[in-house]
């Protein structure tokens, strides 16, 4: 061996020179970091929290409290193209009606006599098809039948259908079409706190849990909106149902909160010591909406089968008004499930059921603050300020409401009058605020100096108004922020309070005087919410605080920041 | 092995070289393969496939044979590659499932292997575990995803875990296996040299069984991708399996065929360095054939 001549590197030089190519290759990786291993855009993200009322063009005039949409639905939603692509035996006449656990579906169950297709059910007899309800709890697979045409109908809230849409309407005869709202999400999800989180605004720097791409992201992500609370200044974490984010929070006591559904989360408190709820769909009665979509080839195909089930659905509704068949609707659906008709009875008080008087309101009143329009503007802007949704679909591309409006030509469910409205009592807003509130909105309208009109025109240079002007021009958006979160709070109780600046503290400047200008503001807020969008005058409580509230501790002279009008949302037993 | 009969071998008919049918036509057994053809082989089917997705999904989208919505072109999904890559962070992704696997799998094999060691050494411990191990062969592991959380939270240990656990479940059967298929006689003739149990088992059945265990570690690690998934539903976000489950609600589907064509690039690529480190490690058992 040491006769031959070595040719070549010695041992130590190989390994200078395998080193020196390692070091070549790491600084390369390294240099080339952001093409190798990017960092992606989403994370920290700052959301511009005034955007949230740019959703839409301002809108001054609409005083009225209904205004029905003028166009035909054909008109905005997408042409179905090519050979329809579902499963249909012209003989049998069976619609696949995929369901979740929910107790919204009860008056299907109700109308079909159970969950396999019936020939006794109203729908073979007053609409000559069937109904076969399926239990497709998981939402991806219920997707995935949908597309593949084997199911005709897609289950979903709508905040899921804003997810699903884009991706469904690549294929024009998979696109969705939703005809009729099921329930609102009443009590059924809720968010569940630990340790001293009393409000919304708590939460910031807290780590909280829910299923991602669910109803229940969209609760917690718009109700931080709402608070003025970055999501980015939270950190979540994400579980793939909302079952683990229950079980999450239990487990891990370094989780601050949850978001989950019916009955863990009023299990939770019960069990976990240091618990609480801190709010439900109970209080935000109108943010979740149950819907149902049918591939747009089959309602093309099948004008009259779509019709029968929003019908039918209706139908079951009036079913369930007498107490024995409600008894018979829990079994069928408790078989249908696999669970005792017990378990299916304690779901009662989750959901409610949108009659048709509900479900015209919720399509086609342009003025409802909750109805189909500003849910999914509202969804839509909530996904895309968390960078979760691309190319946004548009209301009237999924929305038919040409069921409802034959139905109501023909005044088939003129007797189904609207149950939703929660009543109100006048309270003082000294025995409300005892309460800590859910969440606290605050928003700038500029008034004008000593003025209290929220639609106060300009001003020329002689003090004199300027007709078709506005001294606020953002002023109907603004409002519509406001209206969309008292209306997603439907049976909440709200505080409005109206601050003043303290430019004239110390010079002569009563303040009685100052404080009634505040509390004029206020109540300018309210009736101007109250005139455009129908709410309830003693849903509103209203105080002025006069300039004692700087917004910012810290820099009470900001007086730009100091003329503002908060709004709380209390829960309903705050009375 | 030991079958051949004492009174002098098979039938003579039998011992006839086989017929040119054996040895000739399009399929030989045990041929050696040009390389070029092995790789052409290789290529057949996974072209075939690629044509066969590419026909299905051809055309606009309301004429396929398989709906966009369902399964993208491939064309779709290469389109979607800068966005996976970019916004999504892929390569991140990747790193993260991947060291998951690793601790995972280093952490059964903290456990798995001397516990496959020793029951496939001592009937004893063999009796004691294997109820245990029978059982768990059989158990549907995603339902031990709560399990884990209850016990490990939701974050960085309960993935582990989770993957660890499977990982063990599979690899000790191997193991015990790989012990099990030493000779006996190589036993015998470290105890007529007189070793004891702790040299049997030190330099006799763990030296002969190492390329076994190799072998069963290096099948055992795909594994964990099959599992990825499973342990990452919770606290998703980070991770290949968080990049599948919420494409499936929101989309892009092409990043889900995506993330797959990816899984399959690593386990590949991780499943040669098996293999030629196996191969550095045991370089006789290359020899055998």
């Amino acid at each position: 061996m040491e006769e031959q001549p070595k040719v070549g590197p010695t041992g130590l030089g190989k390994m200078v020179l395998f080193l020196f190519v390692l070091a070549c290759i790491a600084g390369a990786a390294y240099y080339f970091r952001d093409l190798l291993a990017p960092g992606g855009r989403g994370g920290g993200k700052q959301v511009n929290l005034d955007d949230f009322k740019k959703v839409e063009a301002p809108d001054t005039k609409g005083i009225t409290t209904v205004s029905e949409y003028k166009y035909v639905p054909g008109e905005k939603l997408p042409p179905v193209k090519g050979v329809s692509a579902y499963k249909w035996d012209a003989q049998q006449k069976v619609v696949n009606f995929p369901i979740n656990v929910w107790i919204g579906w009860l008056p299907i169950v109700a109308a079909n006599g159970g969950f396999s297709p019936n020939p006794d059910s109203i729908f073979a007899r007053k609409y000559g098809f069937k109904v076969n309800l399926k239990l497709i709890d998981d939402p991806v697979v219920a997707r995935d039948a949908f597309a593949a045409g084997e199911s005709h109908v897609l289950w979903g809230t709508l905040d899921m259908m804003v997810l699903f849409a884009p991706d469904l309407m690549k294929d024009s005869r998979s696109a969705p079409r939703i005809f009729q709202q099921v329930d609102w999400s009443s009590g059924g999800d809720g968010i569940v706190v630990r340790g001293s989180i009393a409000s919304v605004a708590d939460l910031k720097g807290k780590t909280i849990v829910y299923a991602q791409n669910s109803p229940s992201q969209y609760f917690i992500n718009n109700l931080l909106l709402n608070a003025g609370v970055q999501p980015s200044s939270v950190k979540h974490k994400f579980t793939a149902t909302a079952f683990e984010a229950a079980a999450a929070f239990v487990a891990d006591k370094s989780i601050d909160a949850c978001v989950s559904w019916a009955p863990d989360i009023y299990n939770i408190p019960e069990k976990v010591k240091g618990t609480r709820v801190l709010t439900t769909t109970a209080e935000a009665n109108k943010l979740i909406a149950d819907v149902w979509a049918a591939r747009a080839d089959f309602a093309k195909d099948h004008p009259e089968v779509i019709k029968g089930l929003v019908a039918g659905i209706f139908d079951g509704m009036d079913r369930l008004k007498d107490a024995t068949q409600r008894e018979k609707a829990y079994q069928w659906m408790a078989e249908g499930y696999g669970m005792q008709a017990d378990e299916v009875r304690a779901m009662a008080n989750d959901a409610h059921s949108t009659n048709f008087s509900e479900n015209k309101a919720f399509f086609l009143n342009a003025n409802d603050p909750a109805n189909f329009e500003r849910t999914w503007k509202n969804v839509t802007f909530v996904y895309r300020e968390l960078g979760l949704l691309d190319t946004p679909i548009r209301f009237d591309e999924v929305m038919d409401f040409s069921a409802l409006q034959d139905l109501d030509k023909a005044g088939t469910f003129a007797h189904q009058k609207d149950e939703s409205r929660a009543t109100f009592t006048p309270t003082s807003y000294k025995k409300m605020s005892a309460e800590s509130p859910i969440l606290t909105q605050t928003i700038r309208i500029n008034f004008y100096p000593n003025s209290a009109n929220v639609f106060e025109p300009q001003h020329d240079e002689n003090g004199k108004a300027v007709a078709n002007t506005l001294y606020d021009p953002s002023v109907a958006a603004t409002l519509e922020k406001v209206a969309r979160l008292v209306g997603q709070y439907e049976r909440a109780i709200v505080a409005v309070v109206g601050h003043a600046d303290s430019s004239m503290k110390g010079k002569g400047t009563r303040f009685e005087d100052v404080k009634q200008l505040s509390t004029d503001r206020a109540e300018a807020v309210k009736q101007a919410l109250v005139k455009k969008y129908n709410f309830d005058p003693n849903k509103f409580t209203v105080e002025g605080k006069g300039w004692d509230e700087p917004a910012n501790a810290d820099d009470p002279m900001n007086q730009a920041l100091n003329r503002r009008v908060e709004i709380s949302v209390y829960p309903p037993e705050a009375k | 092995m030991t079958a051949a009969s004492p009174a002098g071998g098979p039938p003579p008919a039998r011992r006839e070289p086989p017929a040119v049918s054996a040895r000739a036509g399009l399929l030989r057994i045990r041929e050696e393969l040009p390389a070029w053809q092995f790789w052409l082989l290789g290529i057949i089917p996974v072209a075939v496939l690629l044509l066969a997705w590419m026909a299905v999904t051809h055309g606009v989208a309301e004429e396929r044979v398989i709906s966009p919505t369902i399964l993208p072109s491939p064309a779709e999904v290469l389109a979607s590659f800068p966005q996976l890559w970019f916004e999504r962070e892929l390569t991140r992704n990747i790193g993260v499932s991947f060291v998951r696997v690793l601790e995972g799998f280093a952490l059964a094999l903290a456990v798995s292997f001397p516990l496959g060691v020793l029951m496939g050494a001592f009937s004893k411990v063999k009796a004691a575990f294997a109820p245990l191990t029978m059982f768990s062969a059989y158990l549907p592991i995603p339902t031990l995803v709560p399990l884990t959380l209850s016990l490990f939270g939701t974050g960085e240990m309960q993935k582990v875990v989770f993957l660890a656990l499977a990982f063990t479940i599979y690899l000790v059967p191997l193991f015990v296996a790989a012990v099990d298929a030493v000779d006996d006689t190589y036993l015998k003739t470290a105890y007529t040299l007189g070793a004891t149990k702790g040299q049997a088992v030190s330099h006799v059945l763990l030296p002969i069984s190492w390329p076994d265990i190799w072998q069963a570690m290096r099948m055992g690690f795909g594994v964990g991708w099959s599992y990825i998934l499973l342990a990452e539903m919770v606290d998703m976000g980070r991770g290949l399996g968080g990049i599948i489950l919420s494409s499936q609600r929101r989309g892009p589907r092409e990043h889900i065929y995506l993330v797959l064509v990816f899984i399959v690039l690593v386990a590949f690529l991780t499943d040669r360095l098996w293999a030629v480190v196996g191969r550095w490690l045991f370089p006789y058992r290359e020899a055998k054939r």
